[in-house]
């Protein structure tokens, strides 16, 4: 893909600290309007790396570009262009909602800024609240008006580092859902230690790890790199006498165990192997009282567990 | 943009009961000494005869003391108004908000530093009544006012940019204001430190880095270049200090 659709390209980016590497050789690319989700555990380097990205922090060394423009801390090019929620909202307490969103429009020098904050409120249904001191808002509400705070001056390119983070659950599905609707309009980076959640909002991730990449690109592409051939799941019915469960032999068996009168176990296949329809046959052939069988791939989670702990 | 930074700054100043408190206590104390100044003076010149006590001045007495002392009062309370200007916002991060948008460091400096003068302002507005007094016991000289007031204010300006580019340092507020009294001291030490030196050229150029020295002669009304261009480069200096500090962020 030309870099005509890539809205940022990092590229081999590090960053130390006194006394410690924070980001190693980080490089990855985000498409123009896509959700972008950027994976690690906590501690992984992923908000260091999305102030780099901000312009907020530079790098020690490597290029970010933005929009095609370089990104550097006084760019005027990448002003209004990047909208950044932290982990830790940049919220201005002591001041009312409206005001605060008003305050943040000024700065970008929003021309239409009564129908942008208005709309921009609306869309965040924190119109209820607008005359309030943010300082005593609940977090959820907090966290909106950190998000409006982003979109006031109309961005293309947002940065949210944990949004859903510490928030309620029916406020995490509503905020999940807008995100998902902005990204007609936006190109979102979506960081998470959540991971069901990046699979629902994200098409691309990038997986960070101990400061280092461990794996970008499409979602499907990364489950496929990972996938460590299909698990079978059986479960048998166990009378008197145990069935003959030879043909398993060849196979590589794991979790079996008993849970009343029921044989459960997983049977794995390598990636070039598919033995599903052996298995049926065996299975009709034998006439065992077949309980379970359920095929499964791995999830998200299991490729992000093994690549952050096979590669420690 | 300074205009808009400037104004949510003096709403923040008197959204919270600091800026009261410190302009309460201001106005009770500097209203405390000038009563004692006035009563020493009076009782003063009650105690002594009259053809000696002509000789003491009221001006010299009162007026000039009581400035004097409004300078020394200054000590704590702008760094206590400063110390939070940067800091404050970059332990809470809101001072990605700037950096972010396209506004220039500078213009936040000058904002900031802006809005700090305008609370030192209310203050001293709270003075008023003093010069009126003094106008009513038959002192009605403007420019002996308006210079005492102008050498107060070019000092605060002094301090308020001091206090930016100590605030500008740390992300602690307490750290932030220690650092711009140990500041405002060592300004006021140097002008010791010429008075100390037998050295006449030494003791000169301690004399015009301290202060005290071009505080003073504006006070009693001797406003001279020397001091408006010592006055300019210290704030220039120290807004300049502030702006590349703020800059650090940048590659």
């Amino acid at each position: 893909m030309s870099n005509i659709n890539k809205i940022l390209v990092v590229d081999n980016i590090s960053r130390e600290f006194p006394g410690r590497k924070a980001v190693t050789n980080v490089s990855f690319e985000v498409e123009k309007g896509s959700i972008h989700g950027f994976l690690g555990p906590n501690g992984a380097g992923k908000s260091t790396t999305m102030r780099m990205i901000a312009g907020l922090l530079p790098p020690s060394s490597g290029q970010i570009t933005v929009l095609g423009e370089k990104v550097t801390g006084s760019n005027p090019n990448l002003k209004n262009q990047i909208g950044l929620l932290p982990e830790n909202a940049p919220l201005i307490l002591d001041m009312s909602v409206e005001k605060y969103l008003r305050f943040v429009a000024k700065l970008h020098g929003v021309q239409n800024l009564n129908d942008q904050v208005e709309q921009v409120m609306s869309e965040l249904m924190i119109l209820d609240v607008r005359k309030r001191l943010i300082g005593n808002l609940s977090k959820g509400y907090k966290q909106r008006v950190g998000l409006a705070q982003t979109l006031v001056y109309d961005a293309p390119f947002l940065i949210l580092d944990e949004p859903t983070n510490g928030l309620d659950p029916q406020t995490v599905v509503e905020l999940r859902d807008y995100i998902r609707r902005l990204s007609d309009r936006k190109t979102i980076l979506f960081s998470s230690h959540i991971l069901p959640e990046v699979e629902q909002l994200c098409d691309q991730i990038t997986i960070i790890h101990q400061g280092r990449v461990r794996a970008t690109g499409n979602l499907h592409e990364i489950h496929r790199k990972f996938r460590q051939g299909l698990v079978l799941k059986i479960g048998l019915r166990v009378g008197e006498h145990l069935p003959d469960l030879s043909i398993f032999g060849k196979y590589e068996v794991t979790q079996s165990h008993f849970v009343g009168k029921e044989i459960q176990f997983h049977v794995t296949f390598e990636n070039d192997t598919d033995c599903r329809s052996e298995i049926g046959k065996y299975l009709i052939k034998s006439g065992v009282n077949l309980l379970t069988l359920q095929v499964e791939s791995p999830e998200l989670e299991d490729i992000f567990l093994q690549v952050t702990e096979t590669k420690k | 943009m300074i205009w808009t930074i400037w104004k949510k700054e003096v709403e923040s100043y008197f959204a919270s009961p600091l800026a009261y408190i410190l302009i309460g206590l201001f106005s009770l104390i500097t209203g405390i000494m000038f009563f004692n100044l006035l009563v020493t003076y009076t009782d003063g010149v009650q105690a002594i005869p009259q053809d000696m006590a002509q000789n003491i001045s009221f001006v010299e007495e009162v007026v000039l003391k009581l400035f004097a002392n409004i300078n020394f009062l200054f000590l704590i309370f702008i760094p206590l108004i400063t110390m939070k200007l940067f800091s404050e916002e970059k332990r809470l991060e809101t001072i990605d908000l700037f950096w972010l948008s396209p506004i220039k460091e500078w213009q936040v400096v000058i904002a900031k530093g802006l809005s700090a003068l305008t609370l030192v302002l209310s203050m001293l507005f709270m003075t008023i009544i003093f010069p009126l007094i003094i106008w009513g016991v038959g002192i009605k000289d403007i420019s002996l006012l308006s210079t005492s007031y102008l050498s107060v204010l070019l000092n605060a300006c002094c301090y308020v940019s001091l206090g930016l580019f100590c605030s500008s340092i740390t992300s602690n507020q307490i750290i932030s204001a220690l650092l711009s009294i140990l500041g405002i001291l060592f300004l006021w030490m140097i002008t010791w430190g010429g008075h100390l030196n037998s050295n006449y050229m030494i003791s000169e150029i301690f004399n015009y880095l301290g202060i005290t020295s071009h505080f003073e002669r504006i006070l009693r009304g001797l406003l001279g270049t020397q001091d408006l261009i010592y006055y300019g480069t210290f704030i220039f200096f120290f807004g300049f200090l502030t702006v590349k500090s703020l800059g650090r962020r940048n590659w």
